[in-house]
């Protein structure tokens, strides 16, 4: 199984993000009981991240999410940031 | 009055209607989910309120979990429980006949709030009113609950097209909350945090509150959409349950649908 990151948003919903890299991320799944319109903009977000390299910073992968065109529910961008910054940290 | 107010207008004029009968397997219930929402979209069905009847146990998991994080998958495969994936986000349900209480508003887009979290607030009211009716002290909790203080009783999943929302629900009334658990991976990440696992599998259910039977809770339902729109009573047509079974054959009895993530 992937390194994994889940948090629980507060007054919000479970995110995970599974994160497979060597010296890119090569695949990302986005995941939990989070709502997210239109519903392809989960795989959207996933590609936005995928394709860095390993060393990313946090701003770099928050600007990419953030520019999937997507209604988050119960999470934010943030979130999918810090969980896959955490992956890639430890 | 230009087309598009003709059609709007003529969208919440049209009647409401319920549909209280038909028990299907849970592949057809959530498929009749896409079904009817484009119904409604297209404006063929107006406001449209259906309750559920289930076949067997199941797991109702939500469109973006992972299969694998929130089911047992030994346990479902040797007890013949289906998973099968909604068209709505949120989370899984258990669900077993009789020991749940399942429905769904098909509403045309202007009926409803552009705002998602009001969105929730008002379409979950009119259910918690009808608790609060039979003694059970039920509340909204956002984004997506429906609580009492000794837990969750259900909860809502909203999925929107441009031309219908879809808003469904599912409340524990009487459910094997042991058995929820064998089904279920409810909380095992996080074992570190115990007061988020317990929270998790803290389910509040309606016949531990009240001496009305599953059907008086249904009743209460129906009750409240018929003083509210005065909606008539109908069956799903053969075309509805028609393209329902087509659409289990594509996608909702597929592995690639249910599995896919």
């Amino acid at each position: 199984m992937p390194p994994r990151a889940s948090k629980k948003v507060p007054d919000g919903k479970l995110v995970r993000v599974d994160v497979e890299a060597e010296d890119r991320i090569d695949d990302v799944r986005l995941t939990g009981d989070f709502f997210v319109e239109p519903h392809a903009a989960r795989r959207d977000i996933e590609a936005a991240i995928e394709g860095h390299a390993v060393d990313v910073d946090r701003e770099t992968i928050l600007a990419a999410v953030e520019d999937v065109e997507a209604t988050l529910i119960g999470f934010s961008a943030a979130d999918v940031a810090d969980l896959t910054m955490e992956v890639l940290d430890d | 009055m230009t087309d598009d107010t003709a059609t709007a207008t003529r969208q919440t004029d049209q009647p409401w209607t319920i549909v209280d009968s038909g028990t299907y397997s849970e592949a057809i219930q959530q498929a009749l989910e896409r079904v009817l929402l484009d119904r409604v979209a297209s404006g063929e069905i107006g406001p449209t309120l259906r309750i559920w009847y289930r076949e067997s146990p199941a797991v109702a998991l939500g469109r973006f979990q992972a299969y694998a994080d929130e089911v047992a998958p030994e346990y479902v495969d040797r007890e013949g429980i289906d998973v099968v994936r909604r068209i709505t986000g949120g989370g899984a349900m258990f669900v077993q006949p009789g020991a749940v209480v399942t429905f769904s508003l098909y509403l045309p887009a202007e009926m409803v709030s552009d705002d998602i979290r009001q969105s929730y607030a008002d379409l979950d009211r009119w259910a918690i009113d009808a608790l609060r009716n039979l003694g059970v002290e039920a509340a909204h909790e956002p984004l997506n609950d429906i609580a009492h203080e000794t837990g969750k009783i259900g909860g809502s999943a909203q999925r929107r097209t441009d031309g219908a929302v879809l808003h469904h629900t599912t409340m524990s009334y009487a459910l094997d909350i042991a058995e929820m658990l064998r089904v279920l991976r409810v909380g095992e990440e996080k074992v570190s945090d115990k007061a988020i696992a317990s929270a998790e599998k803290r389910v509040a259910r309606i016949a531990d509150h009240t001496d009305a039977s599953r059907s008086d809770v249904v009743d209460a339902l129906i009750r409240e959409v018929r003083e509210q729109h005065g909606a008539s009573e109908r069956e799903l047509t053969d075309a509805e349950l028609a393209s329902a079974r087509n659409l289990v054959t594509e996608q909702f009895g597929t592995d690639e649908w249910n599995r896919q993530l």
